[in-house]
């Protein structure tokens, strides 16, 4: 792992010098900001509930736009030559990708925080479902990038490559309606591969170790198939 | 470099057939074919970007497939239409590949000084790489495979898209790094390899046809003769030669004009004092020698007659 550090520098030069990372945060704070704003004057209630649900989908029609690029424009501009026959490995490039992505997920909820600040300054506001619903949408955020990459690593076509995740996490956000449906044990299988069914206790103020761990486990599993796609040559 | 019955498939169709070559420490190697034969293929499968569908390449002691990063650290590969990354900067690029080749520090910023004054790249350093014309992107990519002194350089098609100026440099720099790197190079552009390497290899359709088309010129010299004379007495005299095995001919400069052929082409055994011992028999039967010089090998009839043979055996 010695050039990660290397990669990952390379990875925030290029999201932060594309015009992508500033629209989507950008886009992303107006829609929050005037989200909160309304929820505040009309409820009058010290929460973040709400807007922690309307991040859920936001993320998922922004994360697409962060990780379309990642490896399909490497295989589109032929860079991924350059790259994979230099000393490097695999997965030092993926997870070099993986943390840069992270970094401007976290950099928005930084800075979405300045609606939980703006709570403690005015109101006297439940700070455990603040603290678990953002560690819920930083989760969420990596299985969605996880994702994200996985499709950037299977196309060299950056549009295909967001509709795919797009796709994805639109079915598995909606994914537990059709659960109902079914006849166990399936219902069960299909419902908890939902998104909302494992967000929805974090934004409400309840952490289980079986949320954390899908999450963490869809992130994982995303990042060893998008390595192993980079591999399969 | 060792390449053993090497054959890559995309889906059901074969881009490289059972091609086996080696290639000895210092040598410059040419690998010679026409658009669409492989050669890019060969090269990716040579770095580790594409694994083989059969048989085995092992560079500098190093199986390309199980020590991949090895082999990747003992080669610098320039590919086709350089690739770079257009949002960096010349020299940000050129540190970012010293630093993932393993450089740090002093060590990375002298070895990017020393590539950027080699290719002279001093006025486009602080360029975005995207802005730059397809001459200085080629010598920037040139200047990354030179970066961490790699043990072999493969450079597929270096000068497509370079003026003439730029060519000639690009050729004097590969020349200056034989014998301190094993250059193996990809064109189609025959005077290009002609001029470069010191073997040359031959692909048509993903099959190697030979892995020294200039074996025959070395084994066999062909020499140029200039002679004024009876056609019939310059054969005999230079057929009575030792090592002669043919005279033949040519079409020389202002061979239209006389009565008898000026110019003739003389292929034999290579043998010191050769040339001395045909001057020697022929200006002693009276006959003036103006140029006796060692021919260039052609390299465009071997190609031609390498890659006629297998359409011949096809029909």
């Amino acid at each position: 792992m010695r050039n990660f550090a290397v990669l990952l520098l390379k990875e925030e030069t290029a999201l932060f010098s594309s015009p992508i990372a500033y629209v989507v945060m950008t886009v992303f704070l107006l829609i929050m900001g005037y989200s909160f704003t309304l929820t505040l004057f009309l409820s009058h209630q010290p929460s973040l509930v709400h807007i922690f649900f309307q991040m859920f989908v936001l993320f998922m029609l922004t994360v697409p736009l962060i990780t379309m690029r990642l490896l399909a424009e490497e295989r589109k501009l032929r860079t991924l030559e350059v790259l994979l026959t230099a000393p490097v490995s695999e997965i030092e490039i993926v997870l070099a990708k993986f943390v840069a992505s992270m970094s401007l997920i976290a950099l928005m909820l930084l800075l979405s925080g300045s609606y939980a600040a703006v709570l403690v300054l005015f109101g006297d506001p439940d700070l455990g479902p603040i603290y678990s619903g953002y560690l819920g949408l930083l989760l969420f955020g990596a299985a969605l990038v996880g994702a994200g990459l996985l499709a950037s690593a299977l196309t060299s076509n950056q549009v295909v490559a967001a509709l795919i995740s797009l796709s994805v996490f639109l079915l598995l956000w909606i994914i537990d309606n059709f659960g109902w449906l079914l006849p166990s044990p399936f219902d069960a299988l299909v419902t908890n591969l939902s998104l909302s069914v494992h967000f929805r206790p974090f934004a409400v103020g309840s952490v289980y170790l079986s949320d954390v761990g899908f999450f963490l486990s869809v992130a994982l599993l995303m990042l060893l198939l998008s390595v192993r796609a980079l591999a399969r040559r | 470099m060792l390449a053993q019955h090497v054959s890559k498939w995309y889906g059901p169709r074969r881009a490289v057939t059972e091609v086996s070559f080696t290639i000895e420490p210092g040598e410059i190697v040419g690998l010679l074919g026409p658009n669409g034969s492989g050669k890019s293929t060969i090269f990716r499968i040579l770095c580790g970007y594409l694994a083989p569908s059969s048989g085995t390449v092992a560079v500098a002691g190093y199986d390309v497939m199980t020590d991949s990063l090895d082999v990747r650290r003992a080669i610098s590969y320039v590919p086709e239409d350089a690739p770079l990354y257009d949002h960096m900067r010349v020299e940000e690029f050129l540190r970012f590949m010293a630093r993932i080749k393993g450089l740090r520090g002093a060590s990375a910023a002298s070895a990017v000084e020393a590539a950027a004054a080699r290719l002279d790249l001093g006025a486009v350093m602080t360029m975005p790489a995207g802005k730059l014309s397809r001459g200085f992107r080629q010598r920037v990519s040139i200047a990354q495979a030179l970066l961490g002194d790699p043990q072999l350089l493969v450079l597929d098609e270096p000068t497509s898209g370079l003026d003439p100026h730029q060519v000639i440099a690009v050729r004097d720099l590969i020349r200056a790094l034989a014998g301190r790197h094993t250059v193996l190079i990809a064109s189609h552009v025959l005077p290009e390899i002609e001029k470069i390497a010191t073997r040359v290899m031959i692909l048509l359709d993903g099959t190697l046809l030979t892995t020294d088309a200039l074996k025959g010129n070395r084994e066999h010299p062909a020499l140029r003769l200039r002679a004024a004379g009876p056609e019939a007495a310059i054969r005999a005299a230079i057929t009575a030669v030792a090592g002669v095995r043919s005279v033949a001919a040519v079409l020389g400069d202002g061979a239209a004009e006389t009565a008898a052929p000026a110019c003739y082409l003389i292929e034999a055994e290579r043998r010191p004092a050769l040339a001395p011992e045909i001057i020697a028999v022929l200006t002693g039967r009276g006959i003036a020698v103006s140029e006796l010089s060692e021919a260039a090998p052609d390299l465009e009839r071997i190609f031609l007659d390498l890659t006629r043979r297998p359409l011949k055996a096809a029909a």
